[in-house]
């Protein structure tokens, strides 16, 4: 590689911060969101269910656009290297999972 | 959905990860088996709800890998093309294939598993000087890892790319169909084709799962086949089965456990056949 050591360790770094957060931020959503619900059944007067589905279903998109903001974010940084070839190649992959969104509409 | 099936559902997938994670496997193909089997899930709801823990895991466990360098970035990237055009077919194909196809393609991959999972992995990692007309070459993907046994750096080389590419389509395709990792076939790609070492190769293989399976799982929540109230408490437990198997399970012997998995896989394996031969087994659904 010719990039030195240290700048493909920081991107690293960045990469896994986002990939470890976002887990935890998805994981608590959902955690959050099944302790509602289950707060629902123990007493149906709190009207906590639907808010317990709106969280579960914030954790679960979360965690679906977490490997897509990994991509985007190694675009941003490809792009800052100016190394154009893998500029090329992540928003390749980007377009290829949005045309499966589009194709599914 | 009753608060017991989420807690069930939660449990399974928690056991089934932490078990998965001490043989370093991805707990993905249980859990199409778990739900459909012991929960009488449809397959297509089952393949949803799998995709989610199979992001999930694949995320959760990318941070100490990339912080210890074992992760190749920049091939992990070139073979995403590949596998997540493989998952685009796949989601193209779902809606056309028969469920007992589905049923039946599973049973294979089980099979093949188990038997991978009898055949321990070789290092095959190639040394010679790389050839500067390689594709791999070409985009500067050879790259070195540190071996903490051997205290240093160990350079290694990127072997045959588009025979990996070929392979990666392939598993691509197969994680779309099936809402697994695909580990099965990303195994031999990256240690027969790319020839990395194997903790490269785990490690980056791990990376990518998680943009692959997103590539169909994207398609399947706009399309509606996500159920929350499944997908979400299975991947809660796959994430954190996943973490107690790696901090907590590391002294059960592994050997034992490799046989264990290797029966509960040709277990599994015959009950999917079943299943889509249309014949159900009594004690199942």
């Amino acid at each position: 590689m010719n990039q030195p050591v240290n700048a493909v360790e920081r991107r690293d770094r960045i990469v896994a911060g986002l990939l470890s957060h976002g887990t935890w931020i998805a994981s608590a959503a959902i955690a959050i969101g099944l302790a509602l619900q289950l707060l629902h059944r123990f007493d149906a007067s709190i009207a906590l269910a639907d808010s317990g589905y709106d969280f579960v279903k914030a954790g679960v998109v979360i965690f679906i656009g977490l490997p897509i903001a990994r991509v985007a974010l190694l675009f941003a940084i490809f792009l800052r290297a100016r190394d154009y070839t893998f500029v090329a190649l992540s928003a390749l992959v980007l377009a290829i999972i949005g045309a499966g969104v589009v194709i599914a509409l | 959905m009753a608060s017991s099936s989420v807690a069930w559902l939660f449990a399974a997938s928690f056991g089934a990860s932490a078990l998965g994670g001490v043989l370093g496997m991805a707990s993905g193909i249980f859990i199409v088996p778990i739900l459909t089997l012991l929960f009488g899930v449809d397959i297509h709801v089952a393949i949803g709800a799998s995709i989610v823990s199979v992001i999930a895991c694949s995320c959760g466990s990318a941070a100490p890998f990339l912080k210890e360098r074992l992760t190749n970035v920049r091939l992990a990237v070139v073979l995403e093309t590949a596998t997540t055009l493989g998952a685009l077919t796949g989601v193209v194909l779902i809606g056309i294939v028969p469920t007992a196809f589905l049923y039946g393609l599973f049973a294979v991959i089980l099979a093949l598993s188990a038997q991978q999972m009898l055949a321990r992995r070789r290092e095959a990692v190639s040394a010679g000087a790389a050839d500067a007309r390689s594709w791999a070459t070409m985009l500067r993907l050879h790259s070195s890892f540190p071996d903490r046994a051997l205290g240093r750096d160990v350079r290694y080389q990127v072997g045959k790319l588009p025979l990996g590419l070929s392979l990666m389509y392939g598993a691509g395709l197969i994680s779309a169909l099936l809402g697994i990792g695909s580990g099965v076939l990303k195994i031999p790609a990256m240690d027969t084709a790319l020839r990395l070492p194997i903790k490269v190769s785990s490690a980056t293989s791990n990376f990518m799962i998680g943009v692959t399976a997103a590539g169909s799982a994207g398609a399947y929540l706009v399309r509606g086949d996500i159920d929350i109230g499944i997908a979400g408490p299975v991947a809660l437990g796959s994430v954190v089965g996943a973490l107690a198997g790696a901090h907590f399970l590391m002294r059960i012997p592994a050997d034992k456990l490799r046989i264990f998995f290797v029966v509960v896989l040709g277990l599994l394996a015959v009950q999917m056949l079943l299943s889509a031969l249309g014949l159900q087994i009594p004690g199942g659904h």
